[in-house]
């Protein structure tokens, strides 16, 4: 069952089209990750979707609801953990999420201290709940907006890079909240750009590229979508004269693709090929500084689909 | 997590309820009004500039002007209190000028309360906070007048709030309209100093140049002042002078809710 569409949705800023033509479909109950490069519109997708930004074109709707014609009963679906962290500076971590909760939730007083002091305690800033917002680090004020979401618990939850500033215990810990939110029902929306967010936490990924939608599919799903299964990376001491026409010869390479020194062969029966490869290449005067072959990332996927690396 | 919180989706199903809108719009109300009492040291100033202000300035033009039937005093420490009521009135706007510069606006888009709905409870809380901050010199002045009516003191402090009310909604009008913080700060500064400058406020029309004295009568601040003065003052009601108020209420925030703040769309400003 679908919860949310969106139906050739556009969002224009002035002279810039931050998210263009934008199909998809999200069910009920999934955890999707939105994985896209600085710029190519995650945010703004989700903004539009909750009724922050009205869209340009196109329409989206939410358990029936069109967010431009019912934004109230979509709000009340909605959560959004912002990417910049949104708190008012002046509150303490605990009466951020308290107002947090009184106005999304009709829960009373003793139902709302008991879920900000598990979530804040989960979150080992229990010490620090009687901190103003403003004067915690950024890893901390990143762990009070995700925790608005965590506490509100809605029907749908949506994460704009969670972990974005956490250390790496914490970005586990996130990432396992998360989960539990899905666990109990929750759809989730992950809007990041690190992979192993995007695989390690989604069901699903949709890829966003420039303000359009290239792909989206399960990881693995993802994954066979490049042909051969196998990649091969090479970095060269210099790539300026380096032609992709020189490996796609061999009938095991199906694709190529180069950044600068890094030459990336999609390919397989990789172990069979590498040392050819590499003859190739030295006798047309190629220095080759390191070979890694491995199996298709999503990384790769990512590349295949947008032509631009993540990190 | 060790226990498995309940699922605000079961909980909060039916619905939402109408009361609870209402309630959310207070709750939005008494966030802008408890950053006045976070901050109780302005109040303590401000009421003691007032003060000084009052007497030092106000006795001395009192003993200038002498106008037959008119205690200038009198006239001034009223309309200073009401002029002060428009000034603070005016914060809201840069409030949330404010808040769309740090995103926290679009935040408080995000929560399941419509948009007239927030602008109501802005202006609403940007109301009270204004009057709770003009009572401890709207009592200085009671006292020293000796304005001991309580209901023309509640007329009085009527006129105040509609005058309030007003001014946040225009001043709200201003901030979600104008998304230049350069051009934000020029018009909000030039509509504060027409509303309260251009008043009966601190000096009878008598003395002002023709250019002001033309629009001051029409400025809601003069509404607001010559009905405080009225009911302080006079013990009557000036009926033209709350229809004024009224009507700068409805302007602003009826026909902004039912038009204008419907289309309020987040996305910081620069
Ligand atoms: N309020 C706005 N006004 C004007 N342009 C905007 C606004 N918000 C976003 N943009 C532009 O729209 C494009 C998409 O931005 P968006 O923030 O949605 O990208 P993103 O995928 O979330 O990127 P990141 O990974 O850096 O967060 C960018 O070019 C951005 O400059
Ligand atoms: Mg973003």
């Amino acid at each position: 069952m679908s919860i949310i569409t969106f139906d050739n949705a556009g969002k224009r800023f002035g002279s810039l089209d931050a998210v263009k033509d934008f199909s998809i479909t999200i069910k009920d109950g999934e955890i999707l990750g939105l994985l896209g490069p600085n710029g190519a519109g995650k945010t703004t997708l989700m903004l539009m979707m909750g009724t922050v930004y009205r869209p340009t074109s196109g329409t989206i709707s939410v358990n029936g609801y069109d967010v431009v014609k019912h934004p109230n009963e979509v709000r009340k679906l909605i959560g959004i953990a912002f990417q910049d962290p949104r708190l008012d500076g002046i509150l303490s971590a605990f009466d951020v999420l308290n107002w947090h909760l009184k106005m999304t939730t009709l829960f009373d007083k003793v139902e709302r201290r008991r879920r900000v002091e598990d979530v804040l305690k989960s979150l080992d800033l229990w010490e620090a709940r009687k901190k103003r917002t403003w004067l915690m680090s950024g890893g901390m004020k990143k762990k009070v907006e995700d925790a608005k979401i965590l506490v509100q618990r809605p029907s749908i939850a949506v994460f704009d890079e969670p972990t974005a500033f956490l250390d790496v215990p914490s970005r586990l810990l996130v990432w396992k909240m998360i989960r539990q939110l899905r666990d109990e029902g929750s759809t989730v929306i992950v809007a990041t750009n690190m992979m192993d967010e995007a695989e390690r936490l989604s069901e699903r990924v949709a890829i966003v590229n420039k303000g359009k939608l290239v792909a989206s599919e399960t990881p693995e799903q993802l994954k066979g979508t490049v042909k051969g299964g196998e990649v091969l990376e090479l970095t060269l001491n210099d790539g300026s004269e380096f032609k992709p026409g020189l490996l796609k010869e061999f009938p095991e390479v199906h694709d190529v693709k180069q950044q600068d020194n890094k030459i990336m062969v999609f390919l397989n029966s990789g172990t069979l090929l590498l040392p050819k490869i590499v003859d190739t290449l030295s006798s047309q005067g190629f220095k080759i500084e390191s070979v890694r072959l491995k199996e298709v990332s999503l990384e790769d996927v990512f590349l295949t689909y947008t032509g631009q690396r993540l990190e | 997590m060790s226990s498995s919180p309940t699922l605000a989706r079961d909980l909060s199903s039916p619905p939402l309820a109408k009361e609870s809108s209402t309630r959310l719009v207070f709750q939005m109300a008494l966030r802008d009004v408890s950053v006045l009492f976070r901050t109780p040291w302005i109040i303590i100033t401000r009421s003691l500039a007032f003060v000084i202000q009052l007497f030092v300035f106000a006795f001395l033009i009192s003993g200038l002007i002498h106008v037959p039937g008119l205690n200038f005093f009198q006239y001034y420490a009223v309309g200073s209190v009401v002029a002060t009521i428009a000034s603070i009135s005016f914060v809201i706007g840069y409030d949330i000028f404010e808040e769309a510069e740090e995103g926290v606006l679009d935040y408080l888009l995000t929560l399941p309360i419509s948009r007239r709905q927030f602008i109501i409870g802005r202006a609403l809380g940007g109301a009270l906070r204004a009057i709770i901050y003009i009572i401890p010199m709207f009592l200085v002045v009671a006292l020293i007048e000796g304005f001991a009516q309580p209901l023309s003191i509640i007329s009085a402090l009527l006129s105040l709030f509609l005058l309030a009310f007003g001014v946040t909604g225009m001043s709200i009008t201003v901030a979600v309209s104008v998304k230049s913080a350069n051009r934000f700060d020029v018009v909000l500064a030039l509509l504060e100093l027409a509303v309260s400058r251009a008043s009966t406020a601190l000096y009878p029309i008598t003395f002002m140049p023709l250019y002001v004295s033309v629009f001051a009568p029409f400025s809601p601040v003069s509404f607001a002042a010559d009905s405080a003065r009225a009911s302080l003052v006079g013990f009557t009601l000036d009926l033209p002078a709350i229809a004024g108020l009224i009507a700068f209420v409805v302007v602003f925030l009826g026909l902004g809710a039912a038009f204008y703040f419907r289309r309020l769309e987040g996305g910081i400003y620069s």
